[in-house]
């Protein structure tokens, strides 16, 4: 009996998000979100906008602070 | 939209899904507010606890990321204490953050001066800069939140309830702060 050989399944490169929302900025960096609001206040970290208005952390700006690759 | 016109039956359930989807948003932010009030209600006997702790005691050395050592004075959460370091003249205070990041803690002096009164008061000053960008941020939020479940659905009044509340709570603990601290010196 002939065995069909399985397809393998076509590997998608993770894909990298360019802004994370306050909460995950603070998974993220493993702290509270309030730290993270904190962070934002002090200019420690900068923030773009969503339509609606809602904050959003840069991933590179995420990356300066912790200064390691979080891939 | 009229705010003075009943909440449509749409928006009623909206607003007690939203309650319930951001009740530990509006928890949290009501416990920062009151930690808050508790700095600003107290700020002359902490400000003086700092005083008289750096004039006694040696307290235990932290050197923040840009190499300057403080020693510390008083807690003022579990992130953020005042501390002091001896200058030529004089005694410099300051409110130090160790934030326990995953690469490694990050430890700053958040505000800093010779007057420890003023220091707490800058550090509370920019406390409630924050709990206002996080209120806007909340409301933001609960905005997109409304929008994707409730699509072509007029949610202002649903957003504008969480604003109100928010709002209260930031200025209910300032309204308190000011009346208890008023002739207060030190």
């Amino acid at each position: 009996m002939e065995t069909i050989p399985k397809n393998e399944e076509p590997t998608t490169p993770p894909v990298e998000r360019l802004a994370y929302s306050v909460q995950e900025a603070a998974d993220m960096l493993g702290v509270h979100y309030f730290s993270v609001y904190r962070l934002i206040q002090r200019g420690k970290l900068k923030t773009c906008h969503a339509l609606r208005g809602k904050i959003l952390v840069p991933r590179t700006e995420l990356l300066k602070l912790l200064e390691t690759d979080l891939r | 939209m009229n705010y003075y016109e009943r909440p449509t039956p749409f928006q009623e359930q909206a607003n007690r899904e939203a309650m319930q989807h951001f009740a530990e948003h509006l928890n949290q932010f009501k416990t920062n507010c009151d930690a808050l009030h508790g700095i600003e209600c107290n700020l002359s006997v902490i400000a003086n606890d700092a005083l008289k702790s750096a004039l006694l005691s040696p307290g235990r050395v932290i050197q923040t990321d840009d190499g300057a050592q403080w020693q510390h004075d008083v807690d003022l959460s579990n992130l953020t204490s005042i501390c002091h370091r001896r200058t030529s003249a004089d005694l410099e205070f300051a409110v130090v953050e160790c934030l326990p990041l995953k690469s490694g803690e990050m430890k700053e002096a958040l505000n800093s001066g010779h007057n420890v009164r003023e220091v707490l008061q800058a550090f509370t000053s920019d406390q409630r800069q924050v709990l206002r960008l996080w209120k806007e941020d909340v409301k933001a939020q609960v905005r997109e939140h409304l929008g994707e479940k409730y699509p072509r659905q007029d949610m202002g009044i649903v957003v504008e309830s969480f604003e109100i509340k928010m709002a209260r709570a930031i200025s209910e603990t300032r309204m308190h702060a000011q009346s208890q601290s008023r002739g207060i010196r030190i």
